[in-house]
């Protein structure tokens, strides 16, 4: 589905990201780990099509297409969906609108009639009843106001109204209290199948208690340093990045 | 800011409940009014002086009716045109006016208005400007509302097309209570010029006043606003304010903003604010990863933007209506009646 070969990412003369190779296929959840500044957040926002970081080597394909020949909106249409680590404020711009507007386009894209009002609220109801979102959110300002964990569920509530193929989650888990979680969490659970992919960037292993990965990898100074099951994590967890970078 | 609820109720409830297609329509052709003097429902209509312009008088006690008034140049009279409305409120009355200023075709039409609004006691008026001539056209607004204790002016002004826009508002509160807003919004591209000159005179205590006015300027035209408010001394318990936002679209747009502030009075608030952005460039980039084009990206960014001015438009029909023309506007799909959603023509 996603295949990252020697990716090298600079913003200016920095170089961010130095030669990273990632395998997803459809049906695994992977997560990221690695110390602040290793250049996770970049990797996602590079894959999303982010023009302020420039690619100076290497190549991606998503869904046998050349990721980076792609605009942004063209790789989401395809199925690629980041949350983000730092969800944007949109002032005046209402949740319902926002998502009108994105699945209209996803809909067009696949060649379907746009939805009526009627069959649109529905879905927005339902999916946001996934995250246990407020129905009262749907008139607010996009991530106006909210609260850290508000704005990570209206991610995992975005994600389930697009239904992505491959979907990168950044820091999902930072600032949340246990309940929301576990909203969160599930809401990953509840749309995983057979045939999409997840990557979940974390820190800790907390939330991969609730999501189990199948591969972790540990990302440092913008190379991939390991990559293994799931019992990597709780040993990150146990003995610290240091233990790896030493061995290194 | 929190919303400001000083009037009875019954000025809170004032909506335009009339259908649309029972607003009474009111013509202006080249400045001449297109009817003969008439007085019906408590509305009395007539010319101005020397035939032209439109004097208005609505009685006392009469309240919630909506009349439109369109506004046109035509071929008839192609030099330029000056011509004096004078529109006046009773004590109690209470009344919306839309009005659509058209040109016929694309000459440069020269029209400058001088507008005069008295509002008497507890009188409630709102009004609405749509400014859509053609992009050659010179239009100049020179408007002056006086309002009288607990009178309200609710005013709306809305430039989308004209070569050089002029709008002078000027508001006068001589006497207490009264309640004045004046909102704006102008879209301009191409070589479009367009000029705002707002006055506020609290000159009396205990009124309310606030202005926000919103411009997104495109290609390389031109903006300009000047504001301000003048607290006179004795003016105690005035809330005043101002701001002025705008959007630059391209390097080569260009706006000057200067709100003012006056005051001579201890126990006011007032603020004022302006502000000159371009777009967000994350704020496009979280929206086109969730599949939205970057045109429309721009678009839903440019209608946040005006959001707040038009949400200040009650009537929801009209206001439904409006934000229709600001997107037909914006994606330059309005240069003609035809696509004009307010079918006066
Ligand atoms: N816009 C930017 N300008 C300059 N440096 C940046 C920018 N964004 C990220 N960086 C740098 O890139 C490195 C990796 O950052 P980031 O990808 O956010 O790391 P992580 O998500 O792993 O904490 C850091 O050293 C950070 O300072
Ligand atoms: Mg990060």
């Amino acid at each position: 589905m996603l295949r990252i070969k020697d990716l090298c990412v600079s913003i200016g003369e920095k170089e961010i990201l130095r030669g990273i190779n990632l395998e997803i296929k459809p049906g695994e959840t992977h997560a990221i780990m690695g110390p602040n500044g290793s250049g996770k957040s970049t990797l996602a926002s590079v894959l999303a099509g982010r023009e302020t970081f420039t690619v100076t080597g290497g190549s991606a394909t998503f869904m046998g297409k050349d990721l980076f020949a792609m605009t942004p909106e063209e790789r989401a249409r395809l199925g690629f969906f980041l949350g983000f680590q730092y969800p944007v404020e949109i002032p005046g711009l209402t949740i319902v609108n926002f998502m009108k507007a994105a699945i209209n386009e996803q809909r067009k894209y696949k060649n379907l009639p746009a939805l009526s009002s009627g069959e649109f609220l529905k879905m927005m109801r339902e999916k946001m009843a996934v995250v246990e979102m407020d129905p009262s959110f749907v008139g607010r300002g996009v991530n106006v106001g909210f609260s850290g964990g508000e704005k990570k569920r209206n991610e995992i509530f975005q994600m389930a109204m697009l239904e992505p193929m491959l979907a990168i989650l950044d820091e999902t888990d930072s600032g949340l209290d246990v309940d929301a979680l576990r909203v969160v969490a599930q809401g990953v659970n509840k749309l995983k199948t057979k045939e999409n992919a997840f990557v979940v960037i974390t820190h800790y292993q907390r939330l991969l208690n609730y999501i189990i990965p199948d591969i972790v990898h540990v990302l440092y100074k913008g190379q991939i340093i390991k990559t293994a099951g799931k019992n990597l994590a709780l040993e990150v967890e146990n003995k610290g990045y240091d233990h790896f970078i030493n061995k290194k | 800011m929190k919303e400001y609820i000083y009037m009875p109720e019954v000025r809170r409830v004032f909506r335009c409940t009339v259908p649309d297609e029972n607003i009474r329509q009111v013509f202006l052709v080249d400045g001449v009014l297109q009817e003969e003097e008439t007085e019906k429902n408590g509305i009395i209509l007539k010319r101005g002086p020397e035939e032209k312009g439109l004097y208005m008088r609505v009685q006392g006690d009469h309240f919630g009716e909506t009349i439109q008034i369109i506004s046109v140049r035509s071929e008839d009279l192609p030099g330029p045109l000056e011509f004096t409305n004078k529109w006046e409120l009773e004590p109690g009355a209470g009344i919306q006016i839309i009005v659509c200023d058209h040109t016929l075709n694309e000459h440069l039409y020269q029209t400058s208005r001088f507008s005069k609004i008295i509002l008497g006691e507890d009188a409630c008026l709102d009004i609405l400007f749509m400014q859509n001539e053609n992009i050659r056209s010179h239009y100049r607004l020179d408007l002056i509302a006086n309002l009288d204790k607990g009178s309200q002016l609710d005013c709306h002004v809305l430039s989308f097309y004209g070569g050089i826009i002029n709008n002078k508002l000027h508001a006068v509160m001589n006497h207490p209570e009264a309640v004045c807003r004046m909102d704006g919004l102008f879209l301009a591209d191409g070589e479009q010029d367009i000029k705002y000159d707002i006055s506020v005179d609290h000159n009396a205590p205990e009124c309310y006043s606030r202005q926000l006015f919103k411009g997104i300027l495109d290609n390389h035209s031109r903006g300009s606003f000047n504001g301000a408010i003048k607290v006179a001394p004795g003016a105690q318990k005035t809330e005043a304010y101002q701001a002025n936002h705008n959007l630059l679209l391209t390097n080569d747009a260009k706006i000057t903003t200067k709100p003012q502030l006056e005051i001579y009075a201890d126990d006011v608030k007032c603020s004022h604010g302006a502000s000159i952005g371009r777009m967000d460039e994350m704020g496009l980039f979280y929206l086109r990863s969730r599949g939205i084009s970057l045109a429309e990206a721009k678009m839903l960014q440019q209608m946040a933007f005006v959001e707040d001015v038009l949400a200040g438009i009650r009537t929801e029909s009209i206001r439904e209506r409006l934000e229709k023309m600001v997107e037909s506007r914006l994606r330059g799909e309005f240069k003609k009646c035809s696509n004009c959603t307010m079918h006066c023509c």
